[in-house]
């Protein structure tokens, strides 16, 4: 299938609708992913970022409507999606090394294969002089990236990333962002990403989601055609940070 | 980004406090008997215990064997309990922590069995097996399986979920998760029972050697009251606890080298 910009549709949520007993958190959810998009998803707190990613992985089942990967109902066994968790997620017991390469090994990539990508990758994100020491070892922003590079090593056809970055500091914020613009580039996947920081959302991605309140939403879609790198002080920058600043003021 | 050990230095008189604790405890111990204090006949001062000590080393009577022999009974028969009870609940303890079904079959059972002391089976056992080797390594497997399944069922319990719906969105199997993400996840509590389960199989062999045995380190302890020997009483038990400390330090060392990645 192909959408209006030419780009052939990868990710297809229809109705997509989840809920708790009677709380409904998402409300006949639909929207397209090209291949090889960068989609930022922003929401209040609590209107079901999470629960929406979790839903999209099939982490937890849908109250109905569904999620298509390539036309084929999305499925962790057959699909390839990776997921960055809100919370840093490395093995204690596996050093850097290992932890990268973990995807891959669920994913069964013959030995050689992984050995290449794994250097490369961990080249990619400059995790090669940690590379042998064990997560306790490294700071909280070298665990975020082991997980973004564990996500990136599959070549997943969906990379979903809840808030990765929320937890660190503005400056090291925005060297990983680059850090993630670079790898989106170089691998080419495509990647929805859920923040709560508008800056950011306009900083990466080529398109923005804006979720309302529950019973969730899509409540508007914003276009952000800015060649990459980025800068915050470009005046078209700003003006679509505003414009997005002004449709989430109603929350 | 360089990593560096740091090393800490023990102070002097850290080094000295525990020598001089020891020395303190015999020497009070040696004092209060050999004065009377205490009768010679309700406890041996240590200087008996160890002229008996050497004695015991060539000489099989008044009990039938030498201490190596005794000593070499009762680790036998703790070390066979021992593994037994590792082979059996460790595995058993981490299945039930992760799949329901082993969970589901094997939960009542063993509630039912885990607050019977192990001491209460002797009577069964001298049905079962006699006085022999096999009673007293079931009572020690019996001993010993309870903290392996209870602390690797926890360990398994306390796998971050995190880690788990990780492993689940790279498409992972439950029996791929099982192996890779709770297994390495128990095993500081898996270590844990490594200890304690030695612990309560070495105690209750000696609870089982001084009901029935003919030979081993609790029934040199059980002939030294019969005879009304003291030392010979307080020998079987300074042979236990030394037993015990040094098997305690060897799986310390071991589980030292192989959880260098979790602990550090
Ligand atoms: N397992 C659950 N059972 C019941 N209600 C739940 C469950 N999980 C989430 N919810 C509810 O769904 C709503 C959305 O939760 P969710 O964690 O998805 O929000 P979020 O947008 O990710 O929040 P945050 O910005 O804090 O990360 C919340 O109101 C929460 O109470
Ligand atoms: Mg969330």
């Amino acid at each position: 299938m192909v959408v209006d910009s030419g780009r052939t549709t990868k990710i297809e949520v229809k109705d997509l609708t989840k809920r708790f007993g009677n709380l409904v958190v998402l409300d006949k959810i639909n929207f397209h992913v090209a291949e090889g998009e960068f989609l930022a998803i922003v929401g209040p707190t609590g209107c079901g970022k999470t629960t929406f990613l979790n839903c999209l992985s099939k982490l937890i089942p849908t109250s109905g409507g569904d999620i298509f990967i390539d036309g084929d109902v999305a499925n962790p066994r057959k699909h390839n999606i990776s997921f960055v968790f809100q919370e840093p997620t490395c093995m204690p017991w596996r050093t850097v090394r290992q932890n990268v390469a973990y995807g891959m090994e669920v994913k069964k990539f013959p030995r050689e294969k992984l050995n290449q990508k794994l250097e490369s990758i961990l080249k990619l994100v400059g995790l090669t002089d940690t590379a042998d020491l064990y997560p306790n070892q490294v700071s909280a922003s070298m665990m975020q990236r082991i997980a973004v590079a564990r996500a990136f090593a599959v070549n997943p056809d969906l990379l979903l990333m809840d808030e990765p970055y929320g937890q660190l500091d503005v400056k090291l914020r925005f060297y990983l962002e680059d850090e993630l613009i670079k790898l989106w580039k170089t691998l080419k996947s495509t990647v929805i990403f859920v923040t709560h920081n508008i800056e950011e959302a306009v900083y990466v991605a080529e398109r923005i989601l804006v979720l309302s309140n529950k019973p969730t939403g899509i409540k508007a879609e914003v276009q952000v055609d800015l060649p990459h790198p980025r800068s915050m002080i470009d005046p078209e920058f700003v003006t679509i940070r505003k414009q997005v600043t002004e449709l989430i003021r109603w929350w | 980004m360089a990593y560096e050990e740091v090393k800490v230095q023990t102070p002097l008189y850290l080094k000295i406090l525990p020598v001089l604790s020891i020395c303190a405890f015999f020497g009070s111990w040696e004092f209060i008997v050999k004065t009377g204090i205490v009768p010679s006949t309700m406890l041996a001062a240590p200087s008996e215990v160890i002229k008996l000590f050497i004695v015991k080393l060539t000489d099989p009577n008044p009990d039938g064997a030498v201490l190596s022999q005794h000593a070499w009974i009762s680790l036998k028969e703790a070390g066979i309990g021992y593994l037994l009870s590792l082979l059996v609940g460790l595995p058993l303890g981490l299945t039930m922590g992760w799949f329901t079904t082993v969970r589901g079959l094997f939960r009542p059972v063993f509630e039912l069995i885990r607050p019977i002391p192990p001491i209460a089976w002797i009577p069964l056992c001298i049905f079962w097996f006699g006085i022999g080797l096999w009673g007293k390594v079931f009572i020690i497997w019996i001993a010993g399986i309870v903290p392996c399944v209870i602390n690797a069922w926890v360990g398994v319990g306390m796998t971050n979920p995190t880690l788990i719906q990780m492993a689940r969105t790279y498409g992972a199997s439950d029996w791929q998760i099982f192996t890779k993400i709770c297994v390495p996840s128990a095993l500081p509590m898996v270590f844990g029972a490594l200890q304690i389960a030695l612990a309560y199989c070495w105690t209750n062999l000696v609870g089982a050697e001084l009901l029935a045995a003919d030979q081993g380190l609790g029934f040199l302890i059980s002939m030294g009251r019969r005879l009304a020997l003291p030392q010979m009483v307080v020998l079987g038990m300074v042979t236990v606890g030394i037993g015990g400390a040094v098997i305690g330090v060897l799986i310390d060392a071991v589980e030292k080298r192989l959880l260098a990645g979790i602990r550090r």
